[in-house]
């Protein structure tokens, strides 16, 4: 009901507006007495207030009125002429001489008005609290995009939720590291008693917003942490009759924990929204933030096995190689007859531990070369040279003991082979390697020949299975191959003849007395050179091994 | 008699070494670590060092250089015995002074050819 208050000391006028608006079912209230007006009209709050300007100190009292009801409609009740000083103290006027329908429809008219002006207000209040929510969503999305921290997200969503619905407190179960902690932020300061209750409401809480999976912690051993804004007060048990919501915070399969809030006024369907979208949008970025994580953890795991692998080789090359010197100079001395006529038997087996020391420390170099091209600490000397000198330097080293099993070595180089940049005393190993190889698996009086020629990498013949190893070469190279006559390799062990972990478990490699590492480390010198080796075999006719390098 | 001072942790490498180049007519003096190596150099300033990398106390390459840069040592050759460690390939490119270098395992009768080759 409309309250009107009637401002006068004129009782014929009180009761003259009385008539009027008892009829028209308003509350109608009159005061005479200036003096009680205003305690009256704090008590009452009217919604209209006649002001009889009969009286001196109008200006006063409307003044004064507004001090402690800004809302109510002031009119001013007035002889037929206004004063014009008036004018801007009353939002009304009405003439003594005036009609009852015209005085009604005056009233009517600005209660309609300050309904109108009202109903603008709550709107524009509304407008900017959604504003401002959005702000605040806004500025924590930027937040969250800018960190791969994940504590640091859980404290940038608290603080967002904090700005957006100006919370009492909020308890933040996370699950983001190993022990699962529960941060409370609250106004005030917590009893221990009202600590355990709440850490017993985690738990409960776990189960329902986990579907039932019981909380991987208990009452005494979940971690607190603790940040209060006026640790002066202390909130009691009623903190829990507070209104409340619940948001999980999860990204597909994985948890990130949850968040509870309270706040003494009820939130609104707004407040909700606000909440459950803070707390879906922090769980992508803990999950970039996890992967990113482990990802460190993978990376720190296999800096510490390259290091591991390092200190091995260093171990492998100095405490083996060492032994291995002491073993060897004994052998020298005892074989030299320094110590003593050395008799024919006495000489195989000295002949044989030397043969074996050899191959020992032949793997050993293979083990430190191999591991020193994949770790990329192989230094490749690049200069321009002519790679038939190479076949020639081969030939001669190697043609002795060709000879000694009866084996032909030739050559077939071809004639103004240009020069091209390589590392000449890797290429050599990597010849070496290949002749010795075919010397090794060759009978008596059969040939091995090494040949140079030109090809472009579009006319290059390759067996299937290697295929690959060429596909992304184009232009010249200069090829050189090592072809023998002797057992040949099965085509199914053709291409694990390359492969390091195959080849050391060759038991043909072992009978003939080689590492086995010699083919791995010729395919990693060529790829160093940007050039490729491959072969091609009959069983039981012979091999042929290939490899080039750029012409450039 | 010319004389080598033979300086290496490892006993067994010394005991081989000593051995050949007693044969070959030197007179060898063993050291077994880096400080006592350093201390007999001084002491006997001997016509050639064979000096092993690696070693406990001070390695090869700072005795090698400490002498080095002693005028009164600095034209004893020396003749640096490495295993080809990590640790040691790290150093290689080093100043150390020193004149020729062998590998382990290495061939005695080029480490006499060697000492042959300064002392003769």
């Amino acid at each position: 009901m409309i309250k009107i208050l009637f401002l006068s000391e004129n009782i014929n006028l009180i009761d003259k507006y009385k008539k009027i608006f008892t009829k028209n079912l308003y509350n109608y209230n009159a005061i005479s007495d200036w003096k009680l007006a205003i305690d009256s009209i704090i008590a009452d709050n009217p919604d209209i207030i006649f002001l009889d300007a009969d009286n001196e100190n109008i200006k006063d009292l409307n003044k004064k009125i507004k001090q402690v009801c800004e809302n109510a409609i002031i009119i001013f009740v007035v002889n037929s002429k206004i004063d014009k000083e008036l004018l801007k103290y009353a939002n009304a006027f009405v003439t003594l001489d005036m009609s009852e329908d015209l005085i009604t429809s005056t009233v009517n008219v600005n209660l309609r008005m300050k309904n109108a002006l009202e109903m603008l207000s709550s709107s524009n209040k509304d407008l900017a609290d959604s504003l401002y929510r959005l702000n605040a969503l806004y500025s924590t999305s930027s937040q969250f995009a800018g960190t791969l921290d994940k504590d640091k997200l859980i404290k940038y969503m608290i603080e967002g939720i904090d700005k957006a619905l100006s919370f009492s407190l909020t308890c933040t179960l996370s699950l983001c590291n190993e022990e699962p902690v529960l941060i409370i932020n609250s106004l005030y300061d917590l009893s221990d008693e009202l600590i355990s209750a709440i850490k017993m409401r985690t738990i409960l809480n776990f189960n329902s917003v986990f579907d039932g999976e019981n909380a991987p912690f208990d009452i005494d051993n979940l971690k607190i942490i603790k940040y209060i804004k006026y640790p002066a007060s202390r909130f009691t048990f009623t903190l829990f009759q507070y209104d409340n919501m619940l948001a999980k915070i999860s990204l597909g399969d994985t948890n990130f924990g949850f968040i509870e809030i309270f706040k003494e006024n009820p939130f609104t369907p707004e407040d909700a929204t606000c909440f459950q979208t803070i707390a879906q949008q922090v769980a992508l970025p803990l999950k970039s933030a996890t992967l990113y994580q482990e990802l460190i953890e993978t990376n720190a795991k296999l800096e510490k096995l390259e290091r591991l692998k390092s200190e091995f080789i260093s171990i492998v090359s100095h405490e083996l190689r060492t032994p291995l010197t002491s073993i060897k100079n004994s052998l020298d001395i005892l074989g030299s007859g320094r110590c003593g006529e050395v008799t024919q038997s006495a000489e195989k087996f000295l002949s044989m531990a030397m043969r074996n020391v050899q191959r020992l420390s032949g793997i050993i170099n293979d083990l430190l070369d191999l591991s020193k091209i994949e770790a990329g600490k192989m230094d490749f000397n690049f200069a321009a040279a002519n790679i038939n000198t190479v076949i020639g330097y081969v030939k001669s080293a190697l043609s002795e003991v060709a000879k000694s099993k009866g084996i032909n070595l030739i050559t077939k180089e071809a004639p103004d082979m240009p020069e091209t940049k390589f590392d000449a005393q890797r290429l050599e190993q990597v010849l070496t390697n290949l002749v010795s190889n075919a010397i090794k698996f060759t009978a008596e009086n059969k040939t091995i020949t090494i040949s140079s020629k030109l090809v472009n990498a579009s006319e290059i013949k390759i067996n299937d299975i290697f295929q690959p190893e060429i596909k992304n070469l184009n232009g010249d190279y200069i090829q050189v191959c090592v072809e023998d006559e002797g057992i040949g390799i099965e085509e199914k062990d053709l291409l694990r003849a390359f492969d390091k972990f195959a080849q050391i478990e060759n038991s043909l490699s072992r009978k003939a007395g080689g590492t086995g590492l010699g083919l791995p480390i010729a395919k990693q010198l060529l790829d160093a050179h940007k050039g490729a080796i491959w072969c091609d075999s009959e069983l039981n006719k012979g091999s042929k091994f290939y490899f080039i390098i750029p012409l450039v | 008699m010319k004389k080598i001072l033979i300086v290496d942790d490892e006993q067994d490498i010394v005991e081989s070494l000593k051995f050949v180049l007693e044969t070959a007519d030197f007179a060898c003096y063993c050291a077994y670590n880096g400080e006592d190596g350093l201390r007999l150099a001084k002491e006997i300033v001997p016509d050639l060092i064979i000096l092993d990398v690696m070693m406990p106390k001070i390695n090869g390459y700072k005795i090698s250089r400490l002498l080095k840069y002693d005028a009164k040592y600095k034209n004893i050759p020396i003749l640096m015995v490495t295993a080809r460690s990590q640790d040691e390939d790290k150093l290689i490119g080093e100043e150390t002074g020193a004149d020729e270098y062998i590998t382990k395992p290495f061939e005695l009768d080029e480490v006499v050819k060697i000492v042959e080759k300064y002392l003769k």
